[in-house]
């Protein structure tokens, strides 16, 4: 196994990944620190979507490594060849990655608590008296400790979002994935899913955060990524990166969202 | 003029005295444990045939197409034909033959036969859950066979549940076609009936009204179970139940 940096939470090296013709990944190479807040930004159809499905193997890459806390993602290395996981391996590494979706995708059959603790209870196997109070303990901290019994059809879209989050919290895993969590809401939910966000960061939890926030990145990333057609066109400190771009795409790409 | 042809009168009280006659009701009885357990059967079939058709390896797939291709695509009859004569043709062993009964054959090809409808109802039951709900699931570190079982099934099942009623319905009467396999169920004891006292009309009625008794208690339980299921939907239709003890003013209406 190649050696590794201490230190680094995810590490991208040249992944590809293709739709039928279409290119959407074309080499990505990054690493992200443990605690590092990065947001990824770039125009709709860049391959950062992608770029975070395919770091919980949701999609399956083409090329490249990604590695997670050091194992690598979706592969396992035999002999120098890299074999696909068992399903049963990559639910295992998945369950330590949280992901939060544009869509929230909270389980409309179950309550608001019923999502945070099923996992915890079903695949992490703890018990359920102690996955009630772990799970009320998270609902709380997303400032909804009064809508534990209701269902995801009678909470607005920012309070959805905020039990997503409690649920991959739940499972305390080392990582978080941010598909566009606020892409979907209306414009007046959406402090308060970012201010739940905020405090993630604080409490150091690493973060790839794909978003048009450029308000919240400019506050909280460390680091700014612009993804266009499947590469790192440009990344930086935020002061950097909004204040003084080096690439022409980037400057376009702000001129058009700020 | 046409020659009147030999008529008895209907008599209302022949249907009266018919509607509790034991034949009748050992009959209605087999009607209804051979429609529910072929239907409970076909169900279970049903939704492993549909996660077979839905997989993308052609081992399992090509199998569960075949299924409901053949069975589909048979008249029920013939295939109860094939199962209650044909198979032990096959065999052609007493022992067999002896434990091929018609009760049991009934069921066993009813519920083939339903498998291979409700494999498409489970399957467009599956399709209706929205993708997003299997990718959060396996993101939580669910395997695909727990996100099945545990969020996508039960989704499912809401929009699966009103076509399955329609489906036992049909199968209700559906099975008086095991009279040709020599089942004694509700229409084939009305006709055992009729064809000794002429009482036609009569033993039609007694034999109707009880499979509308059947079909309506399971419509209305059908109904209850649609709204238990739609629990955290808006819009939420009251159970049954709760209709009945708000009637009464026993039971706290449910605050959603």
């Amino acid at each position: 196994m190649r050696s590794y940096e201490i230190g680094t939470m995810i590490r991208c090296e040249d992944v590809h990944k293709r739709f039928g013709r279409t290119e959407v990944l074309r080499g990505i190479t990054c690493d992200i620190a443990k605690g590092e807040v990065v947001v990824v930004a770039g125009p709709s159809g860049s391959g950062k979507s992608t770029l975070l499905r395919c770091i919980n193997h949701l999609e399956r890459v083409d090329k490249g490594r990604i590695y997670v806390d050091g194992q690598p993602v979706g592969y396992r290395d035999v002999n120098g060849k890299f074999v696909e996981k068992s399903e049963r391996e990559v639910a295992r590494m998945r369950a330590a990655i949280g992901m939060v979706f544009q869509r929230f995708n909270l389980f409309p059959q179950l309550t608001a608590l019923g999502n945070v603790i099923d996992a915890p209870i079903h695949v992490r196997k703890i018990g359920r008296s102690q996955a009630v109070e772990a799970g009320r303990a998270m609902l709380q901290k997303v400032g909804l400790g009064d809508k534990i019994d209701s269902y995801p059809g009678h909470l607005s879209g920012g309070q959805q979002q905020r039990v997503a989050i409690a649920r991959a919290l739940a499972m305390e895993p080392k990582v978080m994935l941010f598909d566009e969590p606020t892409s979907a809401l209306d414009p007046e939910l959406v402090g308060e899913v970012l201010e739940v966000m905020k405090s993630l960061a604080r409490d150091g939890m690493t973060m790839i955060v794909v978003t048009h926030e450029m308000g919240f990145a400019r506050e909280v990333a460390d680091r700014v990524m612009l993804i266009d057609e499947g590469i790192i066109v440009e990344e930086g400190p935020p002061e950097e990166f909004f204040d003084n771009p080096s690439h022409d795409r980037t400057k376009l790409f702000l001129s058009k969202i700020l | 003029m046409p020659i009147p042809l030999p008529s008895i009168d209907f008599e209302p009280a022949v249907v009266w005295r018919f509607l509790f006659n034991s034949v009748i009701l050992e009959g209605a009885q087999r009607t209804l444990i051979v429609a529910l357990v072929a239907q409970v059967l076909g169900v279970a079939l049903g939704v492993v045939s549909a996660l077979m058709r839905m997989s993308k390896n052609p081992l399992l797939s090509g199998p569960a197409n075949f299924y409901v291709w053949f069975f589909r695509g048979t008249p029920l009859l013939i295939q109860l034909l094939f199962w209650y004569n044909g198979v032990p043709q096959l065999f052609n062993n007493p022992d067999v033959t002896r434990e091929l009964t018609s009760f049991r054959v009934a069921i066993f090809g009813l519920a083939v036969n339903e498998g291979a409808y409700m494999t498409e109802i489970v399957r467009a039951g599956i399709e209706s859950v929205e993708g997003g709900q299997m990718d959060a699931a396996k993101s939580l570190g669910m395997t695909y066979a727990m996100a099945m079982r545990r969020i996508i099934l039960p989704q499912a099942f809401r929009v699966i549940l009103p076509p399955t009623g329609n489906e036992f319905i049909a199968m209700l009467k559906n099975s008086s076609l095991a009279f040709a396999i020599g089942l004694v169920e509700l229409s084939n004891a009305a006709r055992s009936i009729y064809s000794v006292n002429y009482n036609v009309m009569e033993l039609l009625v007694v034999a109707s009204i009880w499979y509308l008794v059947m079909t309506t208690i399971f419509s209305l339980l059908q109904a209850e179970l649609e709204s238990r299921l739609s629990v955290g939907q808006r819009n939420r239709p009251p159970t049954l139940f709760g209709r009945m003890t708000e009637a009464f003013g026993t039971r706290e209406t449910r605050v959603h």
